[in-house]
């Protein structure tokens, strides 16, 4: 099979004439035109904290006790739950909120913990496990798509690489990155410009070279990589192939347009935040509607930096105030975006960090790892929203009610996104391996 | 050290029977696990694997023509020999240290302010042949503080410097004891910070313990990475945080130094680790050049020596950790040796079914490329000229360095060398951005331009000398064929001087010359 399949001249004078990048999308009330909203598939957005968020002070409340911290709980929309005063615009979202206050996850190192979360087992041996968007964007995707099933916008992936890694599935699951390599400003202060940081560049041919020149240049490549990789099954060669073929298929899709955030009124765009994670969020909105089955949007820092962010051993109440308020504006926003596009139905949205943060604050007006007791949120489709599910003890230091592992969860996004849990992939070491830990069971109340 | 450059060369002999004794392990592993190895690989094979790995750069074609043509039966030691004696190799391996010794630098931008000095630090102890013991001992003991007093040292500029491994793990002694025993000694204890380590034997106050060598030092004011660091030298004493309990340095072993007014505690650790008697020293680095050469570790990952992730080949470690301590920590004498091998020299193709773990070496993986071979290989094949900028190492994200640039979007912290990954990104880059569009018209590529304009040549040699300047090789009778065919119709634009140019962006986008192979 040739990884490039061939365009006709009529096809590629067809797109050509369409400007290659067509179809400016109708942003705010609007909708695309090829947008898929009739279609009954499930989406998936993945927010992911970087250095474990506080509960404490974002989704669980203590303030009758010392370890409360002094954040203000504010009411929401639904009767009787409560969010941090700094989390004002989700407060106006809780009907599509579940809360899972009852996190007890066991793993409390970063590297770890990180691994857990987003793969669903801890490091063991050989086998690779697969990242939650490469496991998840294989089930939910139709093939069709001509942007890639999964990607990811900014993941620091330094401490815990093989938790962002496509593992035993293979190169065809990785994500597409972007947003990932800013360099650090050479003006002090500078604005980044997140409309570029978050671009896909490179997308057409050099001036001067037509697309017939391309499909001749691609046939030749096609017979180095024929000799070459026949006789050397290794992973960067099938990964360059891969990489190869996607990059060739987003080339001649329109719906590479999803990148061009700049279509977007400033109105919009000022809503998400004009942060990498505000601009990230909408940039979701637009793959969602493109048909890109799984997103992942990581909150590294309250800017752009590249760190573990939300690991506020020190000065915790400034650093997760100035945080929430980026995350306060990216995903309240997303949900109210996806709301009026109706695609909010089919899209779940996944909230959490690794662990969360000791309800007792330390000396240094910090808070540390914490897996005993901590909130992971699910929103959207095929969940049951305004509601807090599980219930932590007075002090926050245990779990009173329903304690949810890793594989609880995962079991329960499984469920909302109608994908089945039990479902096995052959790992790299030739054993079958399940979607979710078989122990798992999906948190009772939460699926709508 | 005129004393590691005489032990090598007057070791050639040893370097012949060191080489003897790696394929005697390896060998035995294969037959014990019934896997056939590969045939040696061709001459254009070895010198391209040769110059990537130690010159950190395909070899240019004048050199592969030469080195083809060359009838010496030990030829191929005599290039190893050339490129380890040229500034190739200093360039490389100060690239090859620095991310191994400031893997911070790989992952947050903020520090790579810190890399020109450490580079620079690095390029003159390589030129001057220091050995890896020394180099360790001068970064470990690096002075913070004049003589007893409080001197400041300003750690800033491009001034050569190991200063950047305090700056990079911001002078807290949990940062500097995690790096250090993972980074010299292989060992992982930082899960011991905050509790006992739950699957190897190193506990919580151990783990301070070690972390008390590095109590004394403060950041003074602001300024980030390059703040005044000060040392106060007779702090050694840590309390473990969230604890009443103080604890003053104690090595991994359980013994306690005895720092004394002229050998403060940092001089004893850095005496500590280099000694024979320390086992890990000599293992953690000797994995590690194995490991940069094969694409695995003996070890691996190369920093990993825990109980539960064995050596694939404990007796080869030993063998090469006992031979390196003997020959006072020669990099070179090890990578001599290695490389002369049976093991190093396979071809990289499958030639057998049971050829499939790459931890047995029966065949020479396929490996990615740092961003800094791709992008020097490439300006070899194109004959791109760098300008200034892009000779320095790479600062902070200077723009215009047209490397920078490169070194950016291929940079991967992420995957290990034998299962890189291509993003999109870089195919879109290598396809359709700017570089290769240069370098594959006709106008702006002095190779292509070299290759289409040279007079009285036939279609078939214009198309090898592009398979030389790329692939480091001749192209096969078969494909060669069908490319001068492809040519000499002119393409798709009915123009052989533009079909060429398709040849060339061919060829600089196949993975044959994106990997090490």
């Amino acid at each position: 099979m040739t990884p490039f399949p061939r365009m006709s001249r009529r096809q590629w004078l067809t797109l050509a004439a369409a400007g290659a990048v067509a179809a400016p999308a109708s942003g705010w009330f609007g909708r695309v035109a090829h947008a898929v909203a009739a279609s009954r598939r499930r989406r998936c957005i993945l927010l992911w904290m970087s250095g474990g968020p506080s509960q404490i002070d974002t989704f669980d409340m203590k303030p009758d006790h010392a370890n409360g911290g002094p954040f203000r709980p504010i009411s929401t929309t639904v009767p009787g739950l409560q969010f941090s005063q700094h989390l004002p615009k989700l407060a106006r979202q809780a009907r599509h909120l579940a809360v899972l206050r009852s996190m007890a996850t066991k793993e409390g190192d970063h590297q770890r913990a990180t691994f857990k979360m987003r793969t669903g087992y801890l490091p063991q041996g050989p086998i690779h496990y697969p990242t939650l968007g490469s496991l998840l964007s294989k089930e939910l995707s139709d093939g069709t798509s001509p942007l890639p099933d999964f990607v990811s916008v900014a993941p620091y992936r330094f401490l815990s690489p093989a938790a962002f890694d496509p593992g035993f599935l293979g190169p065809e699951f990785a994500p597409l990155i972007v947003g990932d390599a800013n360099p650090v400003p050479t003006v002090p202060d500078a604005p980044t410009d997140y409309s570029q940081s978050l671009r896909v560049r490179n997308l057409r041919q050099p001036a001067g070279i037509d697309a017939v020149r391309v499909d001749a240049r691609l046939k030749l490549l096609d017979r180095l990589e024929a000799d070459f990789g026949a006789e050397r099954p290794d992973v960067p060669v099938r990964s360059h192939r891969t990489a190869y073929r996607q990059a060739v298929r987003m080339m001649r899709s329109e719906s590479v347009a999803a990148f061009d955030l700049d279509d977007e009124p400033a109105v919009v765009r000022d809503a998400y935040g004009r942060n990498q994670f505000g601009q990230g969020c909408l940039l979701a909105r637009r793959l969602i509607e493109r048909g890109v089955p799984f997103v992942e949007v990581s909150l590294n820092g309250a800017d752009a930096q590249m760190q573990l962010g939300w690991d506020t051993h020190q000065n915790n109440f400034d650093t997760v105030k100035r945080l929430s308020s980026t995350l306060d504006s990216g995903w309240a926003t997303l949900l109210a975006d996806l709301g009026r596009l109706g695609l909010l139905e089919s899209t779940l949205v996944i909230w959490m960090g690794e662990f969360g943060r000791t309800p007792k604050i330390n000396p240094n007006q910090g808070r540390d790892h914490f897996p005993n007791a901590w909130s992971t949120v699910l929103a959207g489709g095929g969940v049951k929203g305004g509601q807090a599910a599980g219930r932590t003890t007075a002090d926050g230091t245990g779990v009173a009610d329903r304690p949810i592992t890793t594989g609880d969860l995962l079991a329960t996004v499984c469920g909302a996104l109608g994908i089945d849990a039990e479902k096995q992939n052959v790992s790299n070491v030739g054993r079958p391996i399940r979607l979710v830990d078989p122990r798992a069971t999906v948190v009772e109340g939460v699926l709508g | 050290m005129l004393l590691a450059t005489t032990c090598a060369a007057a070791r050639g002999d040893d370097i012949v029977d060191l080489a003897a004794r790696i394929d005697g392990l390896v060998g035995r592993r294969l037959v014990t696990e019934k896997v056939t190895a590969a045939p040696v690989a061709d001459d254009a094979e070895f010198l391209r694997r040769a110059f990537l790995d130690l010159g950190g750069r395909i070899p240019p074609s004048t050199r592969v023509r030469r080195f083809l043509a060359d009838p010496d039966p030990d030829k191929r030691r005599k290039v190893v020999d050339e490129l380890l004696d040229s500034s190739l190799y200093v360039v490389h391996f100060s690239n090859v240290w620095r991310k191994a010794l400031l893997p911070e630098t790989q992952a947050d931008p903020q520090t790579r302010v810190l890399v020109p000095a450490f580079e620079a630090w690095l390029r003159q102890k390589l030129t001057n042949d220091t050995s890896y013991a020394a180099m360790v001992r001068e970064i470990v003991t690096v002075p913070l503080t004049g003589a007893g007093t409080l001197a400041e040292i300003p750690g800033q500029g491009d001034r050569p410097s190991p200063l950047a491994f305090y700056q990079a793990k911001q002078i807290k002694p949990e940062n500097l004891a995690a790096s250090t025993a993972r980074t010299f000694l292989g060992i992982r204890i930082e899960c011991a910070q905050c509790h006992d380590h739950p699957f190897d034997s190193w506990k919580q106050n151990e783990f301070w313990s070690f972390a008390a060598f590095f109590a004394g030092m403060e950041r003074q004011g602001r300024g980030g990475f390059l703040a005044t660091i000060r040392e106060v030298a007779d702090r050694r004493e840590l309390k473990i945080p969230g604890t009443d309990t103080s604890v003053g340095p104690v090595y991994l072993d359980g013994s306690r130094p005895r720092p004394t007014q002229t050998r403060g505690a940092r001089q004893l650790l850095a005496d500590w680790m280099i000694t024979g008697r320390n086992p890990y020293f000599a293992r953690a680095a000797v994995n590690r050049l194995w490991a940069h050469l094969f694409g695995v570790g003996l070890v691996d990952p190369p920093d990993d020596f825990t109980a539960d992730n064995p050596a694939s080949h404990p007796g080869l470690l030993d063998l090469l950790a006992s031979e390196f301590a003997s020959c006072d920590f020669d990099v070179r004498f090890i990578l001599r040796a290695i490389v002369a091998s049976g093991a190093y020299q396979r071809t990289s193709r499958r030639t057998d079914p049971s050829q499939q773990s790459p931890r047995l070496f029966s065949r020479m993986a396929v490996k990615g490329l740092s961003p800094e071979q791709i992008f020097d290989s490439l300006a070899q094949a194109t004959g791109y000229v760098p300008t200034a900028a892009d000779r320095q190492p790479a600062g902070p994200g200077e723009p215009g360095s047209v490397r920078s640039e490169f070194v950016e979007l291929f940079r991967d912290e992420s995957s290990r060398p034998i299962q890189q990954r291509t993003t999109i990104l870089q195919a879109l880059a290598l396809m359709n951005g700017g570089f290769v569009a240069d370098a594959t018209s006709l106008d702006r590529s002095r190779t292509l331009a070299a290759v289409v304009e040279f007079p009285a040549l036939g279609t078939g040699d214009r198309i090898e000398a592009l398979y030389l300047a790329s692939l480091g090789r001749r192209p096969r009778a078969k494909r060669l064929a069908e490319l001068v065919a492809y040519v000499d119709a002119g393409g798709v634009t009915k123009d052989p001087a533009a079909a060429l140019a398709d040849v060339f962006w061919a060829l600089l986008n196949s993975s044959e010359f994106l990997f090490n192979h």
